[in-house]
């Protein structure tokens, strides 16, 4: 009888992946008989951090298994970390948010554990269908986030426009995918590389890249692939809108630049040029449109296409101080951007969502905390020292110089002069805005607080003392 | 004194720390917490004047760690004779701030936390001999200013503290690019301002101008140097009294600081290629717009805004002289204007506390109820005036004459407008403190202790250094000199002077 | 018959440029949908003549990816767009308006 071959597998590469999904399944058995709220979301933050652990013990491990597919290396494992950090604080705000929502806890839970078990596939993938699979748990695990709250018509609209634009980039994904193989013969990326030099069908070649381009650019919300953005961010729950613009896009960019870094490395020229043209779209377009908002989730949902777009120019400079510069503004971005919709979901309430820049009147007086940590995220994302916004968009900028993209840099700074306009109206709007002198009963927010204040210290640590992250970004970079 | 720069710098906001954990329900105690704050940087900037050596031009009480290693950036602080003054100003003009501010009741914490910020921002500006620390700290100030003109400010303050911050972030902006060019352009890559002296040369003159000019304007706009004033009047009338002291003694000295600091030393050649219309051509603008603006003025607060435009105009002057006198002068000069509009702005403070309004046309013959504020108030004008035996007379004589030699044609003319700032600044005087009393303002009191306690000081040094210059002519001599050297130095060795 | 594998190229490349102008044009979710299916199906025609050129399996075993993945999203998809259904009883996608800015 013949014997099945099966490849050497190292087990603990997929240690990550493996704990999130085991965490999922158990949720979602859990989900059916546990009534408690409040004892899911421990055990899915309990469930993270021990991943979280274990992921940050493999530090220093390198290999690359299932034939060559699956890679354990410092920059899977920054990414890992990345979304299990996102992960355990979005946890944190939904266990206050979900109350009265009506949304089944276990099932919210366990799709949250299952997307980023797929976030953790894109950023280890080192083949193209690999990516193609992570890509779609993590999507289609968001898809029914998106709409979780069921009753609600706009979550309901969120989910249907996130799903179908989403499953129309994976067409274009799975395009980009068959063109490139089609040149190359190969979904390694390794394989890749080597044959991207001498293939004799460039056109197909270059076709396919494009077409991951535009697949990429729908997940990451670049322009002109962003129309579903401002949309499906305003209507997904906002814990779940927090989870999209900062570990879905993280994941975004995690299989981006291992792609075009590493597999597609010897095309720059070619990419670079057409990549150049989005980032200065994406940050421009988004940054314009958010300065026309009035409603602070959707203007936030802008300002994550801008920055999106500061990112693409970190890719577009590539080499080792672009490539750390993606990695670090990535982590930069992520508590800033958790803990300003972290602020949003907080003064919101169920029926209420009071997203309104109006709604925001006289908030840093009535409600102390999240007027100063929102100040906090509002500067740190207009970009001003010393906190974390800064450091990243100079590290992303001096990236940009050093390769010689002066023009883009530019561009890059331009637009950071324009969105200090629309950050500074929340900051307007909270201080200087005389509010509704009445003072509702505040609900207890204890773990949505902590999330805000956990983000507002890390927005500035990281600010003030960046060399030690930029190092952890380095590192990542450099193994790939 | 060990890190003296580093505590005289941080000391504010562990204040500010202190101010925060401290109940809001005991405004009383804030306020002195907030003071005593202040103290010690003074009372270190004080010991830093008597010990600080005036002979020599290298940077003192340096102190450097690595910060970002990989970018090569260092938290590096040190003073020179130029920064030395700055700090001393603002020591001594942020605890006279704190004891104005006294009559503050509305957000006393956040207000008081926020001005403790600002200092350690303007001090940190002053000290850092890092180019991208100076950023930060530029940066820094920049907030605290926003919220202090928002939300204690008058009316308008909405407008004014945006367009504020839009105005200095815009410029703050430019200023990255540059700063980030010429960090590329060194070799090896470095942001430290003494090793980037005259490495402005690696570059060819025409990038060296533009550099030279995103830079001016980043200034420019903080001096504030005409077209880029506008957000000065605005801002200046809706801001409480001390926060109008502060962005007239302290803040506008950043953008002629600035361009001392970094133009003036990083591109030598550049400046000289530029000084003539950039500084001395718009400076001697300034003068004149300044005093002519002053002189339309009905509001008396507004009134002082365009005299510092004019005042600073001087400055501009003074240093594209690039003669001993006309730099001495310009940075005396800093000096001066930071403690006389000081006290112009707080005499402004007093009045309207009590009168709860500015125009100059409803006041009169305040001398009879008010004689010791009136007294100060005609000292301040007198100095403002340039009175010889009174501070300004002195950097602005100086100022003229350096800059006689070089620019005589546009000495005559800032010589001129003389006659128009001694004629709104006495037209003032008569028309607020001669003349009939309304009779609304009879039983005005006279100035109390704590206004007094914040006015005299500034009276005193205003007269001191009439008499005796030299107090802070001494201090800057050497680093000046050294500059101004460079600054020739720099453009032979570059490109030929116009 | 001999196809040349270019045609098999061109059919789905033209496949796919029909799915696209169906999502692009049409305005019924469901037939949205089923556009976007056509676009999967394109390039899993692409992936199998793609192979077959070249000899190998590999192309080919990524066919049955794509469509255990296309199965779970219309799993997904068909169940969001019934609970929008119910809410609102419209599959439109014009009438979908609630979030515009």
């Amino acid at each position: 009888m013949e014997q099945l071959l099966l490849p050497a597998i190292d087990w603990l590469a997929v240690l990550p992946v493996g704990l999130t999904s085991i965490l999922g399944l158990v949720l979602l058995a859990l989900g059916l008989f546990v009534d408690d709220d409040e004892t899911l979301g421990w055990i899915t933050l309990i469930g993270l951090a021990v991943t979280a652990v274990a992921t940050a013990c493999l530090a220093g491990q390198k290999s690359i298994t299932f034939n060559g597919t699956f890679a354990l290396d410092a920059y899977a494992l920054f990414f890992d970390l990345l979304f299990l950090v996102a992960g355990i604080v979005v946890v944190l705000m939904s266990m206050t948010y979900l109350e009265g929502t009506g949304i089944p806890s276990g099932d919210y839970y366990g799709l949250l554990a299952f997307a980023i078990a797929g976030m953790i596939v894109m950023a280890s993938a080192t083949d193209l269908i690999v990516v193609f699979l992570g890509l779609e748990i993590m999507s289609i695990s968001v898809y029914v986030l998106a709409g979780a709250w069921r009753t609600q018509l706009r979550s309901n609209e969120a989910a249907m426009k996130y799903f179908l634009l989403g499953a129309f980039a994976t067409g274009f994904l799975l395009y980009g995918i068959a063109l490139v193989y089609g040149a190359t013969g190969a979904f390694r990326l390794d394989r890749i590389a080597t044959a991207v030099g001498d293939t004799p069908n460039r056109t197909m070649l270059i076709a396919g890249v494009a077409m991951l381009i535009i697949a990429f650019g729908f997940k990451v919300a670049a322009v002109p692939f962003h129309m579903w953005t401002p949309d499906v961010y305003e209507g997904a729950p906002t814990t779940v809108t927090a989870l999209m613009a900062v570990a879905v896009k993280a994941a975004g960019f995690a299989a981006f630049v291992r792609v075009f870094l590493h597999g597609f490395g010897g095309l720059h020229a070619d990419w670079s040029m057409l990549l150049w043209v989005i980032a200065a779209l994406t940050m421009t377009v988004g940054n314009v449109l958010a300065l026309a908002q009035r409603n602070v989730k959707r203007m936030l949902a802008y300002s994550s296409i801008a920055h999106a777009g500061y990112i693409l120019v970190a890719l577009v400079a590539s080499g080792a101080a672009g490539g750390t510069a993606a990695l670090f503004y990535l982590l930069v971005y992520s508590f800033m951007t958790l803990g300003a919709f972290g602020v949003v979901a907080a003064l919101g309430s169920v029926g209420e969502p009071n997203e309104t820049l109006d709604d925001y009147a006289g908030i840093g007086f009535r409600r102390p905390l999240l007027g100063v940590t929102m100040t906090i995220f509002m500067l740190s994302l207009t970009g001003i020292p010393p906190l974390a916004g800064f450091a990243g968009k100079f590290y992303v900028f001096t990236a940009a110089i050093r390769e010689g993209y002066y023009v883009l840099a530019v561009i890059g700074v331009l637009n950071s002069a324009i969105s200090s306009a629309y950050y500074v109206r929340v900051l307007i709007a909270m201080y200087l805005t005389p509010g509704a002198e009445e003072h509702g009963r505040v609900a207890r927010q204890p773990y949505l607080l902590t999330s805000i204040v956990v983000s507002a210290v890390m927005t500035v640590v990281v600010g003030v003392f960046p060399a030690l992250w930029m190092q952890l970004a380095r590192f990542g970079f450099l193994s790939l | 004194m060990d890190h003296v720069l580093t505590w005289m710098t941080f000391l504010p906001l562990l204040g500010a720390a202190v101010v925060l954990c401290l109940p809001s329900r005991r405004p009383g105690l804030i306020k002195r917490v907030a003071l005593l704050s202040t103290l010690p940087t003074f009372a270190l900037g004080v010991r830093l004047f008597a010990a600080f050596d005036r002979a020599t031009t290298a940077y003192q009480y340096v102190d450097r760690t690595p910060w970002i290693a990989s970018y090569a950036i260092d938290y590096f602080v040190g003073v020179d004779g130029v920064s030395i003054t700055m700090v001393l100003l603002t020591a001594l003009l942020c605890p006279l701030c704190v004891l104005a501010s006294f009559g503050i009741d509305k957000g006393v914490k956040g207000y008081f936390a926020l001005f403790l910020m600002l200092e350690t921002g303007m001090l940190g500006v002053f000290v850092a001999l890092d180019f991208f620390l100076f950023y930060v700290f530029w940066e820094v100030m920049l907030l605290p200013m926003y919220f202090l003109i928002g939300v204690w400010g008058g009316p308008r303050r909405e407008y004014a503290a945006i367009k504020f911050f839009l105005y200095t972030f815009a410029g703050s902006v430019l200023m990255l690019v540059a700063m980030l060019v010429l960090y590329f352009g060194a070799a090896p890559h470095t942001f430290a301002i003494p090793e980037l002296a005259g490495r402005g040369a690696v570059f060819d003159p025409r990038t060296q101008q533009l550099l030279w000019l995103a830079l001016f304007v980043a200034f420019a706009i903080k001096i504030p140097a005409f077209p880029f004033h506008t957000w000065l009047p605005d801002a200046h009338v809706e801001a409480p009294t001390a926060i109008s002291v502060i962005l007239a003694g302290v803040l506008l000295k950043m953008g002629t600081y600035g361009l001392l600091r970094i133009n003036y030393g990083i591109l030598p050649a550049a400046t000289l290629d530029l000084a003539f219309w950039s500084l001395a051509a718009l400076g001697t603008f300034n003068i004149v717009y300044g005093a002519l603006c002053a002189l339309a003025q009905t509001d008396l607060k507004k009134l002082v805004a365009y005299s510092s435009i004019s005042h600073m105009g001087y400055v501009m002057l003074g240093m594209a002289a690039f003669t001993p006198q006309g730099i001495n002068g310009a940075v005396l000069q800093m000096f001066n204007h930071g403690t006389i509009t000081a006290l112009l702005f707080l005499l402004v403070g007093v009045i309207y506390d009590r009168a709860h309004h500015r125009e100059i046309a409803g006041f009169g013959g305040l001398a009879g109820v008010m004689p010791v504020y009136t007294g100060v108030a005609a000292l301040a004008f007198f100095a403002a005036m340039g009175l010889p035996g009174l501070s300004a007379f002195i950097s602005e004589v100086l100022v003229l004459l350096g800059a006689w030699q070089r620019h005589p044609g546009l000495t005559i003319v800032a010589a001129s407008a003389i006659v128009l700032t001694a004629g709104y600044l006495l037209w003032t005087l008569q028309r607020v403190w001669l003349g009939r009393l309304d009779e609304r303002y009879a039983a005005l009191p006279d100035v109390d202790a704590r206004e007094l306690a914040t006015l005299l000081p500034l009276a005193a040094i205003v007269l001191a250094l009439g008499v005796y210059p030299h107090a802070v002519l001494d201090l800057i001599g050497a680093s000046l000199g050294h500059l101004n050297e460079l600054v020739r130095a720099g453009a032979a060795a570059g490109v030929a002077p116009r | 018959m001999i196809v040349p594998t270019e045609w098999a190229l061109m059919l789905s490349a033209v496949l796919f440029a029909i799915g696209v102008i169906g999502v692009l044009v049409r305005r019924n979710v469901i037939v949205i949908f089923m556009a976007i299916e056509l676009m999967l199906n394109a390039v899993n025609l692409s992936f199998v003549a793609l192979a077959r050129a070249r000899g190998a399996v590999d192309g080919q075993v990524v066919v049955f990816f794509v469509m255990t993945v296309a199965a779970a999203e219309a799993a997904v998809g068909l169940a969001i767009i019934i609970a929008s259904f119910r809410n609102r009883t419209t599959v439109n996608a014009d009438e979908l308006a609630l979030l515009r800015g």
